[in-house]
Parts: C-alpha cells; structure tokens; sequence
C-alpha cells in the first residue's frame, strides 16, 4: 500500500485475533508498529514472533489513566503517531434479561469508550504532528441487531457514530473511518461456537464463509494509506454479503 | 508486486474521466484491459497510451444502453484475452441536472439506462464467464447521491440509488458462485462529468468547483482517488467484501 512505509502505528489488542494479523500486515508494509494490549504475556509471544516491533505497551484501554500512560510510554517508543487502529474489543454471549450491570459497564467500558480515549489522546498527536489516520473497530453488530450481543451491538453502534463524528471535527487533517467486519474467524469467535453453530453462520453468508483475520488487516491497511485519501467519515462493511439482506440475523 | 497479474478486465465509460484513470491504473497493476465506450477516437487514444506504457489494452466501442453492445463488449474482451473475464468495472454513467418536473422523458431514460440498466446488461453477459472461472469481480459506479438526496438530480439520484441495492442482491445471488459484488459512491470528482454539469447550471467552473468543495476534507476528489478504491475492491486485498458500499468523498455525507 502507497504510503505506509515508515508510517509511525499503534494498534491497540494487537496481541491476538484481527490485531495480530494486522500488526503482520503493517510491519510487511513497512510501517513502524506498536502495540498496546492488557495481555502481557500475550504482548511478550508478538514481541518474539516480531523482532521488528517497535514495542508493547501493557495497558487497559477502558482505563483513562492506563490509557495516558500508555500513550506517554508510547511517545517514547515512536516519537509521534501517523496512524491509530483502534482494534481492541471484547464481546459476551448472554441474554438482554441476564446482562448484569457490570457486564454491560465492562464490555461498554472496552468497546466504546476505549475508543474514545484512544483516539482522542492519537488525535492530539495529529493535530500537533502532521495529520494521520485513526481507524476504528466497529462491526456489522454496529448496524444490524444480533440477539445474545446487545451490549455489544449498542459499543459498536456508538462506535460507528464517534466516527463520523470525530471526522467532521477533525478534517482535514485527519482523517477517520471505521471498520465493520461480520463474522470473523478468531479465538474470540472460536471460544463462544460450536462446530455445529459456525457451519450454520456460514451457509448463510454470501460468500458461504467466516473472514480471515488478515482479510480485515487488509482493509485496515488500504484505509490507513496513501491509497485511500479522499476516505473519511464512513463505516466500511466487510462481511462476505452478510448483511446486503440480512440472512445471518434471520 | 503487482496487484492485478493475469487479470482481465472491462471497464464501460473508459474514454475520460474516472473510467480512463481506472484502466490506466489497472493496467499498470498488471491487467489486461477492454476499454468501452461510445467516444472511438478517445478510446483508442486511451488505449494506446496504455500500450505506450508497456500495458496491454483493447478498446470495444459499446453503448451500454443496448444489449447487443453489452454482449459484443463481452464477447470481443473473451476473445481478445484468451477467454478469461475477471474483473468489470461498470464506470459508465451520464448526468442530467434535473428535477421531477423539468426532466424529459428521454433524459430520464438516458440517464437510468446507461448507469442502472447498462450495469445490469454488462453483468448479465459477463458473470457465466465469471462463473466458469470460480471468481470474479463486478464494481458499480454508485454515487454519495445513491445513499444521500442531491439537488437537481431526480433521475441521477434514482439510478444511484438503484445500483446500491442492485449490488447488495447481485452480492446474494452469486456469492456462493465466487463472485464479489461492491459499489463505489464518490463525491464530486474533477471530470468532464463535473464540467458538463456546471455549465448545464449555468455556473462558472470556478464557482461551482468551489461549492463542491464545500465538505470535511476542503476539495473535490481527483479521478485517480477513485480509481485507487476500485483497484482495491477488484484486487484480493478485498478478498471478504462483498455487497458493500464504499464511500469516497472527503466526508461528504457524513454529516
């Protein structure tokens, strides 16, 4: 992708699923990638596995202060910030009638208002740098319902209208967009499906299968690049045709 | 690394404007090219330039409003490429600036036909190649004005609208066929298009360019910007999307 080389990148809950695959793509581009994630062990295996990782930072994206911790720790390592990928995110199966305030408060506190902290204290970076590009995780969740995910559907909703929110504030020079991916077959995904269940999904997807992890990394990457300057403001469904009528929600 | 090795591709409208940067690009991507259009001599010149870049391009003169151009345009870029059809780009499109009440029957159909109807026919006569193949790619030239209203745009707006809805069912039908469907919807972008259009309302360049400027990101778009989304949405680093509208306009109607 035009532009990515040398391009100076956090990505939060880079440590696995989506995020790991895109901390690959951006680091093949050539791009200088950090990583903040709140598993350290985690973070430890991306380090060894990347030797050309600029670094990871151990932080709770749902926390303020860890938050501007984090981005202190972050100055450091890169010195500034051309591009945000705000992917981290955490989801629960459960009933509307069995979700307790704490669950809704924790999967809120990561989903959305973790990608508010993040983007606001990489904006501040922009803005006093040359521009750049944050690119929020939201999802198909964001737009269609989902039973069992109602927590999650209102985050990413949330998400998708911060978005073209902050790309009004923020333009020019800064651009912003989000990512709605569908079903995606990570170890988030993995740990709450049955067999049975995924090859249910599947039929009803167009393209009759879950997304790769690097197929959203591809998308983040083209978005962040040179190759997508006129993109600003709008969420990018990528979803194998899931939600073009609806199926997988029938 | 090229992202378009071995590809071939049609891309209708290709004698200016976003169509021309299109075919350009993906020529310089690696693809083969059938450029269509109505305007001859602008098309050879488009292709030749092409080859005059190292590129391999044929040029097919098709009006996509008539279906035996659409099956010809098909047919000659099969025989032309050795039988392959990867990727079509239904670029084509014209622009009447019009309301309900001032617009003529024959610039109501002019302007549905070639950008709603000719999408249709270009698909229905390139997809069993496509089929044959197990993939494919088909990209429609939507519109910011197929989401949103615009102004003096009724049949415009129509048929915008029409193929964003047209891509999502064309994305149903032949997902598990291996063939992507997405759309494009621009802004304002520098073409002949915008030209013809301000001289239509009666507006100096200057002044019309300035107002459709008037978005988040301070400009209109430059054909090349768009092209640079199609060439993603026809290459592999899309390999998952499918039935999607992908949005280039600088904010446009984001708020």
């Amino acid at each position: 992708m035009k532009g990515l080389a040398g391009k100076r990148v956090v990505i939060t809950g880079g440590a696995s699923g989506i995020g790991a695959a895109t901390v690959e793509r951006f680091l093949q581009e050539g791009a200088r990638v950090a990583v903040i994630d709140r598993d350290a062990k985690g973070g430890r295996a991306l380090c060894r596995k990347h030797p050309d990782l600029a670094g990871v930072i151990e932080a709770d994206v749902s926390d303020p202060a860890s938050v501007d911790r984090a981005f202190n720790d972050l100055d450091g390592l890169l010195g500034g910030l051309d591009v945000a990928i705000n992917n981290a995110g955490i989801s629960i199966r459960h009933d509307f009638m069995d979700i307790t305030p704490e669950e809704w408060r924790r999967v809120l506190g990561v989903d959305l208002d973790g990608v508010f902290y993040v983007a606001q204290q990489s904006a501040r970076r922009m803005l006093a740098g040359a521009g750049g590009v944050i690119v929020n995780m939201g999802s198909t969740s964001g737009m269609n319902g989902y039973p069992r995910y109602a927590d999650y559907n209102s985050a990413k909703a949330g998400v998708i209208e911060l978005t073209r929110t902050m790309a009004l504030e923020l333009a020019p020079k800064i651009r912003v967009v989000a990512v709605c991916p569908g079903y995606v077959w990570t170890a988030m995904q993995e740990a709450e499906y049955t067999p049975e269940m995924k090859a249910a999904v599947d039929a009803k997807i167009p393209l009759r299968r879950h997304a790769r992890p690097e197929e959203i990394a591809a998308l983040f990457a083209f978005l962040a690049s040179d190759e997508a300057p006129y993109i600003t403001g709008h969420p990018v469904i990528i979803d194998g045709g899931e939600i073009a009528g609806g199926l997988a929600s029938r | 690394m090229m992202k378009l090795e071995n590809r071939v591709a049609i891309i209708t409208g290709a004698t200016s404007g976003i169509g021309e940067a299109s075919a350009r690009l993906f020529a310089r991507e690696g693809a083969r090219v059938a450029l269509t259009g109505r305007n001859e001599a602008r098309g050879r010149e488009v292709a030749s330039a092409i080859a005059a870049e190292g590129g391999s391009a044929v040029f097919v003169r098709a009006d996509v409003r008539v279906p035996a151009d659409c099956r010809h345009a098909v047919e000659e870029t099969l025989h032309a490429f050795g039988g392959r059809l990867d990727i079509l780009f239904n670029n084509a499109g014209v622009f009447h600036p019009h309301n309900a009440i001032d617009c003529t029957e024959e610039e109501w159909d002019e302007t549905v036909d070639a950008s709603l109807k000719g999408a249709w026919l270009m698909s229905k006569y390139a997809l069993p190649a496509m089929i044959a193949q197990g993939r494919g790619v088909i990209i429609h030239q939507a519109s910011g004005w197929g989401i949103q209203g615009g102004d003096e745009a009724v049949a415009y707006c129509a048929a915008k609208g029409g193929l964003v809805v047209m891509t999502k069912a064309m994305a149903i039908d032949h997902g598990k066929q291996g063939i992507r469907v997405n759309c494009l919807c621009p802004g304002d972008v520098d073409t002949p298009m915008l030209a013809a259009d301000a001289e239509a309302r009666r507006m100096s360049y200057a002044d019309y360019m300035k107002g459709a400027a008037n978005r988040p990101l301070g400009r209109v778009g430059t054909p090349d910007e768009i092209a640079r989304a199609a060439l993603f949405l026809a290459s592999d680093d899309s390999s998952f999307m499918t039935g999607a509208a992908l949005v280039v306009d600088g904010g446009g109607i984001a708020g």
